[in-house]
């Protein structure tokens, strides 16, 4: 039975990631929670000096780092924390409900850590934050709660002690 | 991811994110998104794709820079070509 769960999830993964009229349909019908006031923070100067960081729900986290728990069916809602200066070789990625086929071979197309670095060098940015904070996606239930009153209030304040002067955030 | 994004900026930093589903995006309202119609997985489009990852990145750097009304939705419209129907086995 475990097995055709595993396939019943893979055959979603791909229909979903390839028939966008579907994932529409779903983010019609699928509860979410909805906002009337948006959060607005002014950019304080111009990108070029401006210090980066990278936030990422794709499920990314150090071969060294705990895995994120795919055995619950409302996800996973920790997060873990990754220098940003690391040698893309070093992560990894743990997701099912997304095909990360593309993203093991090459890391930037869901974290471009190799892209900013360049921009950096360029002296487009700032800088870049020490640290990334990866999430998976998919968070539902009672991880919800968990995610935005615990986990999201932490990051944002991890966020300014690294001081992250403008956030960039990736999904799967 | 709108709700990290939005708790982000709530505490005062500006964000940028990107997005493959706009239908969420427009309920969730984050504070920026870039809109992009790929597939799921791919934010910055393909692997070892350097100038099509950097234009996108380029692009999120700009509008996080640029946006000034609360809720916008910048969409740059490129078309993902490529498309491959494999399952995973």
């Amino acid at each position: 039975m475990a097995n055709l769960s595993e396939l019943k999830n893979t055959i979603l993964v791909q229909l979903f990631k390839h028939a966008s009229w579907l994932s529409a349909r779903w983010a019609r019908h699928h509860r979410f929670i909805e906002a009337e006031d948006i959060p607005w923070a002014p950019m304080k100067k111009p990108i070029r000096e401006t210090v980066i960081a990278v936030v990422t729900t794709a499920g990314v986290h150090l071969k060294t780092q705990p895995p994120f728990d795919m055995d619950d069916p409302d996800g996973d809602p920790s997060f873990r924390v990754i220098p940003s200066d690391v040698q893309t070789d070093r992560v990894t990625i743990t997701h099912k409900y997304y095909d990360h086929t593309a993203a093991d071979r090459d890391i930037n197309v869901v974290l471009p850590l190799d892209r900013l670095r360049e921009l950096a060098v360029e002296g487009r940015i700032g800088g870049i934050a020490p640290s990334v904070y990866s999430f998976m996606g998919h968070i539902d239930g009672p991880h919800l709660k968990t995610l935005m009153e615990e986990m999201a209030p932490e990051v944002a304040r991890r966020l300014r002690a690294d001081g992250a002067e403008a956030v960039f955030l990736t999904p799967a | 991811m709108g709700l990290l994004q939005r708790a982000i900026e709530a505490e005062g930093i500006p964000t940028i994110g990107i997005t493959l589903l706009k239908e969420v995006t427009q309920k969730v309202k984050p504070p920026r998104a870039l809109y992009l119609r790929y597939p799921f997985g791919h934010p910055m489009r393909e692997a070892f794709q350097v100038d099509q990852q950097r234009t996108i990145l380029l692009d999120a750097l700009k509008a996080v820079e640029t946006i000034t009304e609360p809720g916008t939705i910048r969409e740059p419209g490129y078309r993902w070509r490529r498309h491959r129907f494999r399952l995973r086995p």
